[in-house]
């Protein structure tokens, strides 16, 4: 088999960077995005903020506490998917295959590239022709796989290239913390810890077969990726497999006609994303999640439809199962999953003509004019205005 | 209880009554046939609690009974017989069951034949007849446009709408819909009834050419004799949607193409649409109709392009091919007329000049909403 070479770029704080970008006064600040709001999260922050421990996922709060001169910025996602376009193109123009795991962040095929470019020097000039268009810091990792190659990235980071030679991969994992390894998670680094298990070379020495008794089917591919191995290849398209958006509130709540409203407004914006993209649910999902943290979730399966109407009565009528409590609600949201292509199926007695010419109108004005440009008036909220768009998209 | 049969016999009445009979039952009695023996008459029945049927057949018998059989069974061991008279000892104290053929003997236990759901009366009905021919085109015409969605029962049937001038049979899934109306059959009381699915599609295996079937029913059954076959079903309760509503009456973009031009074109197409919608799209502009599909999850794609003879605005419509194949195949003329109004309003499809006079089709499909 011959050796692949796999890049793997991933910009540097790339929230906090754009707003670099908009407002030269916070460049050596300590900044964080993310809402102001008591319940806010950190979604990114800058490396300044970084030296006082302030991390993204982080609430608002503690990151305040942590870090007193910290700027706070509320973030503009439509802004960021703008970059993050920029920069596709770039990489679209100039590679053969790449895939696109988030908005900041890709992996590159570049298999059989050396022997015209030589794959390092080119990655180095694609590097730069990304931050001298668009002046976003952007750092890369060359190897053979996915995991080294990603690794790589976050060694050189911020703003830096790493090359992992061929055949040096073990030996570039081993001294590091296992935390470094992809999928390696909360619960799992504990369990490792615990059982002495503090640096990626422990599990290089140990034989598959143990792990794979300890974590489970898991454990063998957690093995490979510490030793180096990933025969993942660069997917350059994935099929979406559901849409989805959620809300936090600010003050936990049992207000049913307010929930209510929030998820009518909810399942209009995702519904009116279906028909845009002309796609077709078949399984819809609520999901609350109670003051004391307890997530519950019920879903049924529905002929396929992108219609509001039908949505709304579903999503509802989940609503009403689901919500049986009488508790204080700290998250709703909405999930639609099942997605195909294709374009509503009209029936011949419940959807009369009028309706299906609103659907088209409403569409029409969302498209011309932006998203939620007319919406149904029982999804307004004077409470809430916007959901977090953070959260509106998942993979 | 002592008889003998033929084993050909027995088992071609019985295979035609065995469709009634469900793969899992919740009462274990539905299982079983009825043997019923009157005189030198046996009658064989099935049943579902919804819908039983029924024949006769001439046997070798001294004493008249009743005996439930294990359908399946039975069913295998007579496949298995030669053609030759097999003989059924029954002891009606612990219901053992003896079948003696030229091979040996096979021994099952039965079910009292009390147990077996009792057969509606026929009270209060009104009848009339109609030629199996014509009940077989009819049920062939429109079942296949009925629905199977159990959140709306009505549409699980074909709707029979009978008056002093013809009568007429619907069937609808709300997508889809199909209207065939008889001119020469005729009913003397004017009404209207649902008759489930289940039972016609039965009903369509046993109609021979050169028969006729009565038809009786009241409010709740319907029951059906051809020859010695006998059915009974229960009609489905509920109201019949306003379908004569629905059908658009102006529809101003007539298409006329040649049948089988056009369902071979939807059928190539198809192939390269997505699997689960099945969708294509018909472009409508000149002379020309462009038939084209799409599944971007493969990257798979079709295109082709008829001539055709079309009057009206140039439009683009698109249609779950898999309702335009069953239609068009359903259609027997040379050339199909496609009338239509607006992309998001139903097509309907006419068979051109139809050669017989007696008879009316129109079907009808609705697009998919394209923006």
């Amino acid at each position: 088999m011959i050796n692949r070479a796999i890049a793997h770029f991933d910009l540097d704080s790339f929230f906090v960077s754009v707003e670099l970008l908009k407002n030269s006064r916070l460049k050596g600040k300590a900044v964080a995005l993310g809402s102001k709001e008591d319940r806010g999260v950190v979604t990114s922050c800058s490396y300044e903020a970084r030296t006082f421990g302030v991390r993204s996922g982080m609430p608002m709060r503690l990151a305040r506490q942590l870090c007193p001169e910290l700027i706070q910025v509320r973030g503009d996602m439509d802004q960021y998917s703008y970059y993050s376009n920029i920069i596709t193109e770039i990489v679209a123009e100039d590679v053969p295959k790449y895939e696109k795991t988030s908005i900041d962040e890709f992996f590159i095929d570049l298999t059989g590239m050396d022997r015209f470019f030589g794959t390092y020097q080119f990655t180095h000039e694609l590097r730069h022709k990304i931050i001298n268009e668009t002046g976003l810091p952007i750092s890369f990792g060359l190897s053979v796989n996915k995991t080294v190659a990603k690794v790589a990235t976050n060694e050189g980071k911020p703003n830096g290239e790493k090359r992992i030679e061929i055949g040096m991969e073990r030996p570039f994992l081993a001294p590091l913390s296992i935390r470094k390894i992809p999928y390696i998670g909360k619960q799992t680094s504990a369990l490792l810890k615990q059982m002495g298990v503090e640096y990626v070379k422990t599990i290089q020495a140990m034989p598959a077969e143990a792990f794979q008794q300890l974590l489970g089917k898991s454990g063998l591919g957690l093995w490979k990726r510490a030793n180096g191995i990933d025969n993942s290849p660069v997917a350059p398209y994935s099929e979406r497999k559901s849409i989805s958006t959620e809300q936090t509130f600010h003050q936990d709540t049992i207000d049913v006609s307010m929930l209510s409203s929030v998820l009518l407004g909810m399942t209009e914006k995702l519904a009116s994303q279906l028909r845009r993209e002309q796609k077709l649910t078949a399984c819809i999902a609520v999901k609350i999640r109670y003051s004391n943290f307890d997530t519950h979730t019920k879903q049924m399966r529905i002929s396929y439809t992108s219609c509001d109407h039908i949505l709304i009565k579903g999503v509802k009528e989940l609503f009403k199962k689901l919500y049986s409590r009488r508790m204080l609600i700290r998250l709703i949201g909405v999930k639609f999953s099942y997605l195909v292509h294709g374009n509503y199926q009209i029936d011949l007695f419940d959807d009369s003509v009028d309706m299906i010419n609103l659907y088209k109108a409403m569409d029409k004005m969302n498209t011309r004019f932006g998203d939620g440009s007319i919406k149904r008036a029982a999804g307004l909220n004077p409470r809430k205005k916007s959901f977090n768009s953070f959260n509106s998209q998942q993979d | 209880m002592n008889f003998i049969v033929s084993s050909a016999s027995l088992l071609k009445q019985l295979s035609l009554i065995n469709g009634v009979l469900n793969s899992s039952n919740t009462l274990p009695i539905l299982d079983n046939f009825l043997f019923e023996i009157k005189g030198s008459q046996l009658k064989v029945s099935a049943s579902d609690l919804e819908t039983t049927m029924s024949s006769r057949l001439s046997v070798e018998s001294k004493q008249d009974g009743l005996i439930a059989i294990p359908a399946k069974m039975l069913i295998e061991i007579l496949k298995n017989l030669s053609d030759h008279p097999i003989k059924f000892s029954v002891d009606e104290g612990n219901f053992q069951i003896e079948i003696s053929s030229d091979y040996g003997k096979y021994k099952l236990s039965g079910h009292s034949g009390e147990e077996f759901p009792k057969v509606p009366e026929i009270e209060q009905s009104s009848s009339l007849k109609i030629t199996s021919e014509v009940l077989s085109r009819a049920i062939n015409k429109s079942l296949f446009a009925a629905g199977s969605d159990e959140l709306r029962p009505v549409m699980s049937g074909v709707f029979c709408e009978l008056n002093s001038d013809n009568i007429t049979f619907v069937a609808t899934d709300a997508h889809k819909l199909v209207k065939y109306q008889r001119l020469d059959a005729k009913s003397e009381n004017s009404t209207s009834f649902i008759l489930p699915s289940k039972p016609l599609n039965l009903l369509k295996n046993c109609l021979s050419s050169n028969s006729e079937t009565k038809i009786e029913y009241n409010q709740n059954n319907a029951f059906f004799t051809i020859g010695e076959l006998h059915l009974v079903c229960r009609l489905v309760e509920g109201k019949y949607p306003n379908y004569e509503a629905v059908i658009p009456k102006e529809n101003p973009n007539k298409l006329t193409i040649d049948r089988g031009l056009l369902l071979n074109s939807v059928k190539r197409v198809s192939i390269f649409a997505n699997k689960t919608t099945h969708q294509v799209n018909l472009k409508l502009a000149g002379s020309s109709l462009n038939i084209s599909a799409e599944d971007l999850d493969f990257a798979n794609k079709a295109d082709e392009k008829l001539t055709c003879s079309y009057a009206g605005e140039d439009m683009e419509i698109g249609f779950n091919s898999r309702f335009l194949i069953e239609m068009l195949n359903n259609i027997d003329t040379e050339e199909v007329i496609i009338e239509m109004s607006d992309p998001s309003r139903a097509g309907i499809i006419l068979p051109s000049d139809s050669e017989a006079t007696d008879e009316n089709i129109l079907m009808l499909v609705m697009p998919v909403m394209v923006n």
